[in-house]
């Protein structure tokens, strides 16, 4: 990969464009993997190496990035710019140099041109720097997608650097026309100028615009004689006398003047140009919140919390379609791992009721004796029932199973098991929800064996009102 | 290097263990009911940082027959210092027994060296029943914390603490539901508590954790500010030959945009929702949501949400809404005059979008019908003209950003998004109202943000959270 750093920005922003949408937890595990292996093989990670890696993990025959993308828009911009100062830089000579051989051609026209010229490309350049861009409309023609911010950061240099090449070679085209007409036409300069103007005073300034060249080649410095002898007035009939080929002599005056002031302010500035824009390219790159943003995701390590095991399509069947019994007339009560402690409901505290505990406290073999005590009270009796009481909030666990099952196998055939389970205040009904996991409870159990019903309280029955959902 | 520790929560059946662990493995999609034997297997919620173990939570099915597995460990025990062993034995030999399925599951990660997280309701009382259970954790000989949990209204947590005192090296009371991150934190340090070697993991853990959330917040921040300036620089643009002209009035060409762009706008905030919520690692919000009648009176452009979450015109005027908020209303007027001015502008709109959007207070987003160019006409709706649309986004952003935020990944609850009885935005500085108000003007003319700027909107929008927090919490 080029190591250009406008294209790895450019790729950098796109990449990063295109990561806006991926969820962070991605992007992270993602940025900090990169980072880890280049860690193990002494690497320091950064854009470029990031990219490349990207790159390579997609494999080849990728899309054009665009970073190249944008390159090549702004080579075909700048080679716009380059041909048109070309073409542009041979006319504007050949008109500056416009002789019929009649008039002179005027030196202060020139002067005043590459002046002008001077000003326009210091303009350029103030501009890039503000950030004013009067061409935008030209570059949206060309950019159909939106430019990023990044992208408008850039804009006005990639711009100004155009300009300049534009500039340069307008300059250089200009020089070489300039050259050509030298050797192929004999040109006669002149100076004129409307103004009150001494031939001294001209001198000066010429002289002023000639410092930077007159140690190098001193005959490009014109002389007083020759600004003296080469006045001329538009109104003035032929020439004055003097040799024609003094004329001519402003010649290297004119060359240096172009190369001195136009060629190399604008080749300066190109150059210019183009270290402010390396200079704002790793700028915007290191202030990039892309940037940002990587540099924490490969500095921070992942944390996976343990997220990934997902189960909650799997839930128990909770439909049932046991519905709450009658409370059968029995005066046997099993009370059931504390159930019914420390009251048992009023309507159940008959004197003549015989109470048994199991489950909770009590141990496997007292349950046991429970069981046996219970089967010789029931045995005889035309409809055996006992009512088992249990905490409505304390689910069925196994326990209550085996006791229940046990007590099947022991007890008389034909007994019924009524579960009653109560709520922690036992003069209340328990809950609906806390009744579903008993109901579903005796569907466990032998058929007909055990049944549900609900404490004998004052509140109607939900389950009569039909507020139950199975 | 030491093994991570695992730490095993067990507990009787139907007690909020998979609870816990869904709060401090931040995953909704563990399996929840309130049903007896909803966790039928054991399973391991590691938190890893680079992939490295740090601990491993179990989940694990409720005790169902601890008296008859008492029964069995004292039967095959001749003195205290070879209960552990015996409980091995125990698992070792039952290893496929239907009977002992359960506490097999539960039993196995202990012996395997995971400490102990005993779970109880502290909203039931305290029963006897559990004395089985917690004797054969304490006969594993491995470090054990209790934790009292609260899965409804009552409080017997005073009862329940001095009963797990006699079992349990630490007795904790931790809501899984409700109690707030902070919580989550300290608890994990109690863990870490339980054997030397295991605090430096704990401590580690949480630290990332902690940094985690608050990147999350930083990232929240982030994401409402990209919604926010989507919506408030969208616009809807519609091109039609000459045939479609023919065919459409401008009434409906109007009314079809509009349409369009409420939709759009709609669906950009849900959006936004849904990556928040995916953020905090909250997956399954989503299909609870559907179920919410937010499209009533808690839609995006309903007058009731405008009325609960737009500014006061004294807000606007601090924010650097030009001359105040009236002078800025009346140049808004006067620009969509004149972009209406430019097509047809449609009779009875603005009394039939005004009432629909906002009322009579807040005023259209333009709508321009271009007159006919090479064949084609071109119409368009939006971005919005008025600021306070964008403060009714960010309103309803933060006030979700700050549920999903506050909200345990054991909570099964709908997700009720009640809207604010005062506007907390009035608590923010006067920078931060000034980015946000920048902002939202740079958007409406349909100037993208600078990298700084969009920057500066994040902070804003994190201030802006904060005195939400603020706000929330005096309020409580």
């Amino acid at each position: 990969m080029s190591q250009n750093p406008l294209r790895l920005l450019l790729d950098f922003d796109d990449r990063i464009q295109r990561d806006r949408d991926q969820p962070s937890a991605f992007l992270h595990r993602r940025d900090r993997r990169f980072a880890l292996d280049c860690e193990q093989q002494g690497i320091t990670p950064d854009a470029s190496h990031w990219l490349a890696h990207m790159d390579r993990l997609s494999g080849p025959g990728g899309t054009v990035t665009a970073g190249s993308r944008e390159l090549r828009l702004w080579c075909r911009v700048n080679g716009g710019f380059v041909a048109a100062g070309c073409l542009i830089g041979i006319l504007t000579m050949l008109g500056l140099l416009f002789y019929d051989g009649g008039q002179r051609i005027n030196i202060t026209v020139i002067l005043a041109f590459v002046l002008f010229q001077l000003l326009l490309a210091l303009a350029t350049t103030v501009q890039a720097l503000v950030g004013w861009q009067p061409w935008r409309w030209l570059l949206k023609r060309l950019h159909r997608d939106h430019a990023s911010p990044t992208r408008a950061r850039l804009q006005p240099l990639l711009m100004a650097r155009a300009a300049h090449a534009g500039g340069v070679a307008f300059g250089l085209a200009g020089l070489a026309t300039l050259l050509v007409m030298v050797v192929v036409q004999d040109l006669a300069f002149g100076w004129s100028t409307t103004l009150d103007t001494a031939a001294s005073g001209y001198h000066s300034l010429v002289i002023t615009l000639a410092t930077p060249w007159s140690w190098l080649w001193p005959v490009a410095v014109p002389s007083l004689e020759l600004v003296e002898a080469t006045r001329f007035f538009r109104a003035a009939s032929g020439t004055t006398g003097i040799d024609p080929s003094r004329w001519g002599q402003w010649w290297p005056f004119v060359v240096m003047l172009w190369l001195t002031w136009t060629v190399i302010p604008r080749v300066l500035l190109l150059i210019l140009s183009q270290g402010l824009l390396r200079h704002r390219t790793a700028h915007l790159l290191a202030r990039h919140p892309g940037m940002q943003a990587l540099l924490y995701r490969m500095e921070t390590a992942t944390l996976d919390t343990g997220s990934s095991h997902n189960d909650a399509a799997d839930l128990p069947d909770t439909r049932t379609r046991a519905r709450p019994d009658l409370l059968p007339d029995t005066p046997i009560l099993i009370c059931w791992a504390g159930a019914g402690e420390p009251e048992l409901p009023q309507r159940l505290q008959a004197p003549d009721n015989r109470n048994f505990r199991a489950g909770g406290r009590a141990t496997l073999a007292q349950d046991d004796e429970v069981l046996a005590q219970v089967g010789n009270q029931l045995t005889g009796q035309k409809k055996p029932a006992v009512i088992v009481v249990t905490r409505s909030w304390e689910p069925p666990t196994g326990e209550l199973h085996d006791f229940l099952e046990t007590a099947r196998e022991r007890w008389p055939s034909g007994t019924r098991v009524t579960l009653l389970p109560l709520a922690s205040d036992p003069n209340r009904a328990p809950e609906t929800h806390l009744v579903q996991p008993w109901l579903r409870f005796t569907e466990r159990l032998a058929p007909g064996f055990a049944s549900v019903a609900l404490p004998p309280t004052d509140e109607p029955d939900p389950y009569l009102a039909g507020s139950v959902q199975p | 290097m030491t093994t991570a520790p695992v730490f095993a929560v067990v507990g009787h059946p139907n007690k909020g263990k998979s609870s816990i662990v869904a709060t401090l493995s931040q995953n909704d999609a563990i399996a929840i009911a309130l049903e007896p034997g909803t966790t039928r297997a054991r399973q391991d919620y590691p938190l890893t940082v680079d992939g490295q173990k740090l601990y491993t939570l179990v989940d694990t099915p409720g005790f169902q027959r601890p008296r008859r597995v008492l029964q069995w460990l004292e039967a095959h025990s001749i003195s205290a210092s070879d209960h552990p062993e015996t409980v091995r034995a125990f698992v070792f030999q039952h290893r496929g027994d239907d009977r002992f399925v359960d506490e097999c599951e539960l039993l196995a990660p202990i012996m395997e060296g995971a400490g102990i997280i005993y779970v109880v309701d502290g909203s039931v009382p305290y029963s006897a029943e559990h004395e089985a259970e917690m004797t054969i954790l304490r006969w594993t000989g491995r470090p054990s914390l209790a934790l009292i949990n609260s899965i409804g209204e009552d409080d017997h947590s005073d009862t329940w603490q001095s009963a797990l005192g006699q079992f349990f090296q630490v007795v904790r009371k931790f809501d899984a539901v409700r109690a707030p991150f902070e919580q989550h934190l300290s608890l994990l340090r109690a863990f870490g508590q339980l054997e030397p070697d295991w605090e430096k993991p704990l401590e580690r853990a949480t630290r990332y954790l902690s940094e985690q959330r608050h990147q999350r917040r930083h990232q929240s921040a982030s994401l409402i500010a990209r919604a926010l300036e989507d919506l408030m620089s969208y616009q809807e643009k519609r091109t039609l030959t000459l045939n479609q002209v023919a065919e459409t009035s401008d009434a409906s060409l109007a009314e079809t945009l509009r349409d369009r762009w409420y939709r759009h706008q709609r669906k950009r905030e849900q959006t936004l929702r849904i990556d928040i919520e995916h953020l905090y690692q909250h997956q399954r919000i989503r299909r609870q949501e559907a179920e919410l009648q937010w499209h009533s009176q808690h839609d995006l452009f309903s007058e009731d949400t405008r009325k609960h979450w737009a500014v006061s015109k004294r807000y606007l005027a601090t924010a650097g809404f030009g001359a105040g908020a009236v002078g800025g209303a009346g140049i808004d007027a006067m620009t969509l005059g004149s972009s209406l001015g430019t097509g047809a502008l449609v009779g009875g709109l603005i009394g039939a979008a005004g009432s629909y959007f906002y009322g009579d207070r807040l005023l259209l987003p333009a709508l321009n019908i271009g007159p006919l160019k090479d064949g084609l006409k071109t119409a368009s709706f939006g971005p919005v003209q008025d600021s306070q649309f964008g403060y009714v986004v960010l309103g309803r952003a933060v006030d979700h950003w700050w549920h999903i935020s506050h909200r345990n990944h054991a909570g099964r609850d709908l997700l009720e998004l009640e809207p604010a009885d005062h506007h907390w935005l009035e608590q923010l500085d006067k920078t931060s109202r000034r980015e946000i108000q920048r902002a939202f003007d740079r958007c409406r003319k349909q100037r993208p943000l600078t990298h700084q700027q969009r920057e500066n909107l994040t902070t804003a929008i994190e201030q802006a959270m904060s005195a939400y927090d603020d706000w929330r919490l005096n309020r409580a």
